[in-house]
């Protein structure tokens, strides 16, 4: 009897693994949801600290930093927004571009932070989407209806790294990449009007 | 009346769009990420809908902006969130007609159990007390009934003071004013007065719950048409998977409850 022998068999792993606790009975991957809202919670703590903290906003500034590049995966978030000009760039605008690009991205979150003054976050559900975990949150700021912001979290790396902000249904490096595409495909689709751009916009807010 | 006004806005709409009608050049079939790049922006009037775009934002930075920033200035935030409130319960009509058209039962049931609740706890819906009861509140519009009927959306379309649509949304916003008791009750210039305050008011509370949004957008990108055009087909696809996902069932409290979908 094949059904009974599998049933059998099945309920002889059921024993074992229950037997041997809860550490192997839960598959690895099970947990990697709740280990990834737990980052996004102390990534997020860490955010709010540094934005209702005191320090003048050059200090600021510096502290956003260090959360950003512990926490944030910003090499591959930069490479995703180039998009196909990613592989045309030679290697010195990669690199360039890779620069700015953090310098931009930094320019923008610091630029936000009065206006995230006195903001806070409940935690939403974690759950797997393909190889990654999305963590959803709801961001409460003054003079603002909350937000439903979803952080995307990948393991690839060895350690998590936050790749993607969803807010209210929008990726922040889907809409980016479409900006730079824009921009790319209104100028001769040349990298180096897209670094020239870039370089301006850290120019004038630097 | 102000369908009729409405209507004749958007005839004038496309008799302009026509008479400055012009197309994205495709890029050529050697060039496969290059087209790929093309159908996936799904903008293929991209010329006409920027000068839309330019006569938008002159309109916005003169007129809107200024008074969603004067009512933000003058009104305190807990004014604010009432005068939203209120607004939303009176589009309970469109909601709950839509709610029904989409064959989501529950969303039907949560319009109604809102607009009981806050009409009469709520103090004719300044307060959104139904929330904290169990009866959260979200959005519906004929345009995502029709895409929950199968619809595609068309191409993209920058419409003159409407903003971001599509052809889909764009009939969606017609059926949804159609559908509107307010559009059709009462006659004479008092009704006609209340209504168009009520659009204007509205106009302000929408523009102004976006206003840092907006001023950060426009600061920060370097295409901001490109991207408001991003961000409006991601919102919209993503209100659309909401509503799609919202497969609750309707078995009553007291009856065996069935085992629940597993989530995404």
């Amino acid at each position: 009897m094949l059904t009974r022998r599998i049933l059998l068999k099945l309920t002889g792993a059921a024993t074992v693994m229950a037997a041997l606790g809860p550490m192997l009975a839960t598959p690895a991957r099970a947990d990697s949801a709740q280990q990834a809202a737990a980052f996004v919670k102390s990534t997020g703590d860490a955010l709010v600290a540094v934005v209702n903290g005191p320090g003048s906003p050059a200090d600021k500034r510096r502290q956003l930093q260090q959360v950003i590049d512990a926490n944030v995966d910003v090499d591959e978030i930069a490479r995703f927004c180039l998009g196909r000009f990613w592989r045309q760039a030679t290697p010195e605008q990669q690199k360039q571009y890779m620069s700015l690009f953090h310098d931009v991205l930094l320019n923008n979150i610091t630029a936000k932070l009065g206006d995230y003054k006195g903001v806070r976050f409940e935690m939403g559900r974690a759950q797997e989407r393909e190889d990654t975990d999305v963590v959803s949150t709801t961001v409460e700021r003054p003079n603002n209806p909350p937000t439903q912001v979803d952080w995307i979290v990948s393991g690839a790396s060895g350690h998590p790294k936050i790749i993607d902000v969803v807010a209210e249904g929008t990726s922040l490096r889907l809409t980016q990449r479409s900006d730079y595409a824009s921009y790319l495909s209104r100028n001769g689709n040349k990298v180096e009007a897209l670094i020239e751009a870039m370089r301006h916009q850290v120019a004038q807010n630097g | 009346m102000r369908a009729v006004t409405f209507s004749k806005l958007l005839l004038s709409a496309c008799l302009i769009a026509s008479t400055v009608a012009a197309c994205a050049t495709r890029p050529p079939a050697s060039d496969p990420a290059a087209v790929a790049e093309y159908e996936e922006t799904n903008d293929p009037l991209e010329p006409t809908n920027r000068v839309f775009y330019v006569i938008n934002n002159g309109i916005d930075t003169v007129l809107l902006r200024p008074a969603a920033q004067a009512y933000r200035f003058v009104f305190p935030q807990p004014v604010r969130n009432g005068v939203h409130n209120l607004l939303s319960n009176l589009s309970t009509p469109v909601l709950l007609g839509n709610d029904i058209l989409s064959a989501k039962p529950r969303r039907a049931g949560d319009t109604t159990m809102r607009f009981l609740i806050n009409s009469t706890v709520g103090v004719v819906g300044v307060f959104d007390v139904a929330k904290d009861w169990g009866y959260p509140a979200h959005d519906a519009s004929f345009g995502t009934t029709l895409a929950l009927w199968g619809l595609p959306e068309g191409p993209f379309l920058f419409l003159p003071v409407l903003g971001p649509s599509n052809p889909r949304d764009a009939v969606g916003f017609g059926v949804d004013t159609a559908m509107d008791p307010f559009t059709w009750v009462g006659q004479g210039a008092a009704v006609t007065a209340l209504n168009w305050s009520r659009y204007a008011v509205s106009a302000v509370d929408q523009r102004e719950r976006v206003l840092d949004a907006v001023d950060q957008i426009k600061k920060t990108a370097l295409d901001p048409y490109a991207t408001f055009r991003s961000l409006y087909r991601q919102h919209r696809a993503s209100e659309i998977e909401e509503a799609r996902n919202d497969t609750r069932s309707t078995v009553p409290v007291w009856f065996p409850q069935p085992t629940p979908a597993p989530k995404r």
